[in-house]
């Protein structure tokens, strides 16, 4: 990160963070924190979203992964293969919708064997309660099955670092992008009666 | 002003800088040029600069070069603003605009700067600094030659003729599948990086 970007901000409770009404589980947030460590990341690119914004907030805080914020979704993941081409490791981070923006930009990383982590906010499943999620929710699984890009959601947040470690693996190794979606209740304090 | 000239200098500057190139006929001079492993020739549009911003980012101490038309930047102008924000003084943006979809079909679509919007004013409105628009190639040559030696970001603007389209369209050859591009690059770049260390 150049001078001009690094971004100083007490180190706090990130948990606290997001809109009204929304707690993020802190011991998720550290679990992603530790898998990019584990895994090598080094280089995150995100939109803000409200699913994953205790994550971006988590990676700008700590400082030590190259954090940068794209204006599409789709720009976003074309920035993270730029940077995996002159070797980093990098991460995109967006809701589900970011997805829907980036089949061609996806479709080149694969031709072209230029890779990226993506780890998504919002799956098809669970946990959608909102009708204006509803394209949102359609629309990141079918295009990353379309492309025959490996994903997996996540279901207990004790299996983020494994999970994120594992997928690297894959993304270095296969030389495919990899998707890893992140169901509300992975992420975010809620309670039974929601 | 002939886009195959401007590229040709561009060319001659570069020392193996990292180049993406959007799609159409300004990939073949580059290549005749000097192919260079560091090159994405054919970058589906409109992520040839967003993918350079990327590599600028990650490698803050080379060049990096994204070759664009109008019609490709004005497909992703919103990138303009990401790279305005982030001022990688590595990235060097050339746009070439003839005015037109020149590549495709019969080449006559208009782009929206035939009737007049203008990319080096996004490119401001969005926050760069080093911006310009030429219309001969001394002034190209000048402000190209400035750009290779100055911090950036730089938008370069080249206002070209429409007399780079074959009359004839021939085999389309480049030196390398767009299947095999980004293992060349890559391999390039970490052996590259390796040797400096």
């Amino acid at each position: 990160m150049s001078k001009q970007q690094k971004v100083k901000t007490p180190l706090r409770n990130v948990a606290g963070t997001g809109k009204a009404g929304v707690r993020y589980r802190q011991e998720a947030l550290e679990s992603f924190y530790d898998g990019f460590k584990a895994a090598g990341i080094d280089f995150a690119v995100f939109l803000p979203d409200s699913m994953l914004d205790g994550v971006e907030q988590l990676i700008i805080e700590r400082g030590d992964i190259e954090a940068y914020q794209c204006s599409r979704e789709d720009e976003g993941i074309a920035m993270a293969m730029g940077a995996f081409l002159v070797g980093k490791r990098p991460v995109a981070l967006m809701e589900g919708s970011g997805i829907g923006m980036s089949a061609l930009i996806l479709a080149r990383g694969i031709v072209q064997k230029t890779p990226t982590m993506l780890i998504i906010g919002h799956n098809s499943t669970l946990g959608e309660r909102y009708d204006y999620h509803g394209a949102t929710r359609l629309v990141a699984e079918p295009v990353l099955r379309a492309l025959d890009i490996p994903y997996h959601v996540l279901f207990d947040p004790g299996d983020i670092r494994k999970v994120i470690v594992e997928a690297q693996a894959t993304i270095e190794g296969q030389r495919l992008p990899f998707g890893i979606l992140v169901p509300s209740h992975v992420i975010r304090e809620i309670g039974e009666s929601r | 002003m002939n886009r195959t000239d401007v590229l040709r200098h561009i060319a001659k500057l570069r020392n193996g800088a990292p180049m993406i190139i959007s799609p159409g006929l300004a990939n073949y001079p580059i290549a005749e040029a000097k192919d260079e492993p560091l090159t994405i020739y054919n970058m589906d549009m409109p992520y040839t600069t967003p993918m350079a911003l990327g590599m600028a980012l990650g490698w803050p101490e080379r060049k990096v070069i994204s070759i664009e038309g109008d019609g490709s930047l004005l497909a992703g102008p919103g990138v303009l603003s990401t790279v305005a924000r982030y001022r990688p003084k590595n990235l060097l943006m050339f746009v070439f605009d003839n005015g037109a979809y020149l590549t495709t079909g019969s080449g006559k679509a208009p782009t929206t700067t035939a009737f007049g919007t203008d990319i080096e004013q996004l490119g401001r409105a969005a926050g760069l600094q080093n911006t310009r628009t030429v219309h001969d190639l001394d002034a190209a040559k000048d402000v190209i030659s400035a750009a290779f030696t100055q911090i950036g970001p730089w938008l370069i603007v080249a206002k070209v003729d429409k007399q780079d389209r074959p009359a004839e369209r021939g085999p389309h050859t480049l030196p390398m599948y767009v299947y095999e591009a980004g293992l060349i690059f890559h391999r390039a770049a970490l052996q590259e990086k390796s040797a400096k260390k």
